[in-house]
């Protein structure tokens, strides 16, 4: 095709074009997902109002909820040919520099007996693992959120998703079925089983976002 | 700049549903997105038009990420960018492309190459600075004499004579280069 007639075609019938964003609805999908990984394959902590009522609970979830909300505002930065992504590149290690912090607080405040039980706590060697297989139940869905924007750089745009896809995750993980409480736990394992989603994310991102 | 402004209100048109603006628009790209990839792809015709068709499509069917709040450039430069990345690793190339400013996209000369631009400061470095900034205006920064008069402050009949003698001073340098 003549590159003259190409343009006429494209202009020919053209529709106006609200900004593209991230799909709500399948983050959406993604989060009830998880959810349903979480009760299906791994169980629903008994007693779950009470838990649903502990701060511990809540502190937990807003962990993950922040990083899933920076990482998402990564994402769709990064699915923005030339925008600048610091700003939530920032906001995503902020995140994880402030659990980080609290969880040395919590380790330093406690008697050095104690600390190791603190930050193993009793799940350590399941945690990450099971972050990841909830998050192989959300990856589809939030990779496909994207699909109207335009990654200029596949593998980056991976990575953001991925710690996006671990963040929802480890969300739902964490407030139905983790029995973990301390911060010190929190911040290293979660942050490990995340950051290994956003990893895979980066692999998968090289030949799924491509456009 | 004003090219900025120019593209972006194109563009901005575009996006409300605007044919007419748009054609324009993508007119214009492939003026300039041919001549980037042609530089980049060294002499391979076919596959530089291929890529212009390929980039000017993209441009079309991700028009809604364009961010009004953004330099419409960038965002053309960036997909213009890694078009030519994909080409290279579909081809099982290496893709070392380089981020340039993204003004490389509109720049109407060709000069903005480094190797071509060091050369070029080469050859310049035989004429006397104010002859020299002189020729850099008119023939690289595209003031016309009179500006570029102005911007040296001198008249115009002595910029032009500058100018000429510069381009035979140069000429002359470069024939006996060869030599």
């Amino acid at each position: 095709m003549k590159t003259d007639d190409l343009i006429d075609a494209l202009a020919a019938g053209l529709q106006p074009a609200p900004p593209a964003r991230l799909n709500a609805l399948l983050l959406a999908c993604a989060a009830a997902a998880s959810v349903a990984a979480v009760a299906i394959l791994l169980g629903v902590r008994p007693a779950l109002a009470e838990v649903l009522s502990s701060p511990t609970t809540w502190m937990k979830g807003l962990y993950t909820t922040g990083l899933a909300g920076a990482a998402l505002w990564l994402g769709a930065r990064a699915g923005r040919p030339g925008a600048d992504t610091r700003g939530p590149l920032t906001a995503l290690a902020a995140v994880v520099g402030l659990a980080m912090l609290w969880g040395a607080v919590e380790l330093l405040t406690l008697p050095g007996s104690e600390r190791l039980a603190d930050w193993l706590g009793r799940t350590w060697t399941v945690c990450g693992r099971n972050i990841l297989l909830v998050s192989a139940a959300a990856v589809i869905p939030t990779f496909l959120s994207a699909r109207a924007l335009a990654p200029t750089r596949p593998a980056f745009s991976g990575f953001a998703l991925g710690v996006a896809t671990g963040a929802i995750a480890a969300t739902a993980y964490g407030v139905l079925h983790c029995p973990e409480s301390s911060a010190a736990f929190v911040a290293t394992w979660y942050t490990i089983g995340i950051a290994l989603a956003g990893v895979i994310g980066a692999v998968a991102g090289r030949f799924a976002l491509r456009w | 700049m004003d090219r900025e402004a120019e593209l972006k209100g194109l563009m901005l048109r575009g996006l409300e549903g605007d044919p007419v603006a748009w054609r324009m628009l993508l007119t214009q790209l492939r003026g300039a997105l041919t001549p980037y990839f042609r530089r980049r792809l060294s002499g391979l015709e076919a596959d530089a038009e291929d890529l212009v068709q390929d980039c000017l499509i993209a441009i079309h069917a991700k028009r809604a990420t364009y961010d009004r709040s953004m330099a419409f450039t960038a965002w053309a430069y960036a997909i213009a960018r890694y078009k030519l990345i994909d080409h290279f690793r579909r081809q099982g190339r290496r893709a070392d492309v380089p981020l340039e400013d993204a003004a490389v996209l509109t720049a109407e000369h060709s000069v903005e190459d480094g190797v071509v631009r060091r050369d070029l400061s080469k050859v310049l470095s035989i004429l006397p600075m104010r002859q020299r900034r002189l020729i850099e205006d008119v023939r690289i920064g595209g003031f016309s004499l009179a500006e570029a008069a102005a911007r040296n402050g001198c008249t115009e009949g002595a910029a032009k004579v500058s100018v000429h003698r510069s381009m035979k001073a140069l000429s002359a340098s470069v024939t006996s280069h060869e030599d």
